[in-house]
């Protein structure tokens, strides 16, 4: 092998590494550009009423309980008013910083929010009356065999989903002071 | 249910990434061959296949590998979130999901007037019936050509035809076609090495790869990128081709002869593409291109065995491309 052809060798991986940034690049400025073309698409927020104020959100459901071992504000809010409204807010245990509550809110059925929290296996599922309104609990177990829940009803136009980190009856007393 | 609904319901979702990662493939495959300075044509092509497999199976696969990459983090931080774009009204009166969805037809319309149609044509073989067509006789010009070429000897029948033209036909009755007008314009190492050509793509019509990547190509008729890639594939074909029968008659100035004979004549017809007429002259234009190059190809008698290296990079391509596509989402 000589000097040569070893040059020319790291001349291909440059140029090829030289073409994936490029590529990389690209991507990002077009992932960039819709943000300056149409305000108001899905971005993180330092908090609440920062989310309210740029987005002109008219309401945002929040718990008026809420369990001491969790740390308020919301460690997380992501929020869009294009093309649907929607507010996502992840909250952490005081403890160790983990995120152990999402709650979130969307004028559109087909919105995922987000994924902090995945209940592995669904136990349970069962329909609940939330203060009058038709809600749908769900039980289950996470990854690591500990207890998770899911709470999920229609405020109107609005799909609100609560997804814990706990048994449902913490879950339950959370969404039942949202709706004060 | 709105077009934005639609685009983003799982069967959109599907639609939209396998268009993206398609793209993105292409492009990156493209880039690829020049940066690695790829020339064996069986590598390159592997490479415009990329293009063509991936997207099929991307989307379904990395939400099995993760579930949470359609959620909203992950969403937040992919290198590309189609949803951002699918949402954006242009100057406030036009959709981009409208757009989208008119390149996804132009697509659409491409495959299946310049692929679809003139191939089920090409299939069932010479249609003008005003054309004679019969075997070639034993110890014609045309069989004593073909003589050692395969085993079993092709199937070869020559049709009356004053343009110089030659195609191969696969599938229940493969055969080649010539024209007596071919016959008569080439010389008997030329009508060889032509017919050694069609003999080549008889032979890989049955390669599992290609028969799959062609299925393939059918299911994401929508998608630009996979017509790009497959066409590139596809012109690669050819240059495989011409390798074998060189290799097989030892003539590449034979072939380069026969395609310039091809280039300049009336017809024009090589391979199923007419460029006397129906073809646009852009069309007609990239495929004089495509000729050209491997006349260039076969007088510069270009190195086509593929290394161990050429392998090497493939596979770092083909990793870069399906982490990169990972996030496009």
């Amino acid at each position: 092998m000589t000097v040569r052809h070893v040059t020319r060798q790291a001349l291909h991986v440059l140029s090829f590494v030289a073409t994936m940034a490029v590529v990389v690049g690209l991507l990002k400025v077009l992932n960039w550009a819709p943000g300056t073309l149409e305000p108001g698409l899905m971005a993180r927020y330092t908090s609440i009423d920062s989310a309210v104020s740029t987005l002109g959100i008219r309401k945002v459901y929040v718990p008026a309980y809420f369990p001491e071992t969790l740390s308020w504000p919301p460690a997380v809010v992501l929020a869009q008013s294009k093309p649907y409204q929607a507010v996502v807010m992840e909250f952490t245990r005081a403890r160790d910083g983990q995120t152990v509550l999402v709650i979130s809110q969307a004028a559109s059925t087909l919105f995922e929010p987000d994924a902090a929290i995945r209940c592995r296996t669904i136990s349970e599922k069962v329909p609940l009356d939330l203060r009058g309104r038709k809600a749908t609990l769900e039980a289950g177990v996470r990854e690591d065999r500990s207890a998770c829940s899911r709470v999920e009803w229609d405020e109107g136009e609005i799909r609100i989903v609560l997804t814990m980190k706990a048994p449902p009856v913490q879950l339950i007393r959370i969404a039942e002071s949202m709706l004060h | 249910m709105d077009l934005t609904n639609l685009l983003i319901a799982y069967p959109g979702i599907y639609v939209v990434q396998a268009f993206l990662h398609s793209t993105s493939a292409a492009i990156i495959a493209q880039r690829a061959i020049l940066a690695w300075n790829i020339r064996s044509p069986v590598v390159r092509q592997k490479f415009y296949l990329i293009a063509v497999f991936a997207p099929v199976v991307s989307y379904p696969l990395y939400q099995w590998l993760n579930p949470d990459r359609g959620s909203v983090n992950f969403r937040l931080g992919a290198l590309f979130d189609s949803g951002r774009w699918i949402n954006v009204e242009l100057w406030n009166v036009l959709p981009v999901a409208l757009l989208f969805v008119l390149v996804l037809a132009a697509a659409t319309a491409v495959f299946l007037f310049q692929e679809l149609i003139p191939i089920l044509r090409h299939r069932s073989g010479p249609t003008d019936p005003a054309s004679r067509t019969e075997p070639a006789a034993r110890g014609s010009p045309a069989a004593l050509a073909a003589e050692g070429l395969a085993d079993p000897a092709p199937d070869i029948q020559i049709v009356e035809d004053d343009d110089p033209a030659i195609h191969s036909v696969i599938g229940r009755s493969p055969a080649i076609y010539l024209t007596t007008g071919l016959v008569r314009s080439l010389q008997p190492v030329e009508l060889r090495v032509a017919i050694a050509h069609e003999v080549a793509h008889m032979r890989r019509s049955r390669r599992p790869l290609l028969i799959v990547a062609y299925v393939v190509r059918v299911l994401l008729f929508f998608s630009a990128g996979t017509l790009v890639a497959f066409r590139k594939a596809a012109a690669e074909e050819e240059n495989i081709c011409d390798d074998w029968a060189v290799e097989a008659t030892g003539r590449p100035d034979a072939l380069a002869a026969v395609l310039e004979k091809l280039r300049h004549s009336d017809a024009y017809e090589i391979e199923g593409h007419e460029a006397g007429e129906g073809l646009s002259s852009i069309e007609h234009m990239s495929y004089d291109l495509m000729v050209r190059e491997r006349i260039r190809r076969l007088a510069d008698g270009e190195s086509t065995t593929a290394t161990t290296g050429d392998w090497l990079k493939f596979a770092v391509t083909l990793a870069s491309i399906v982490i990169l596509n990972y996030y496009i989402v």
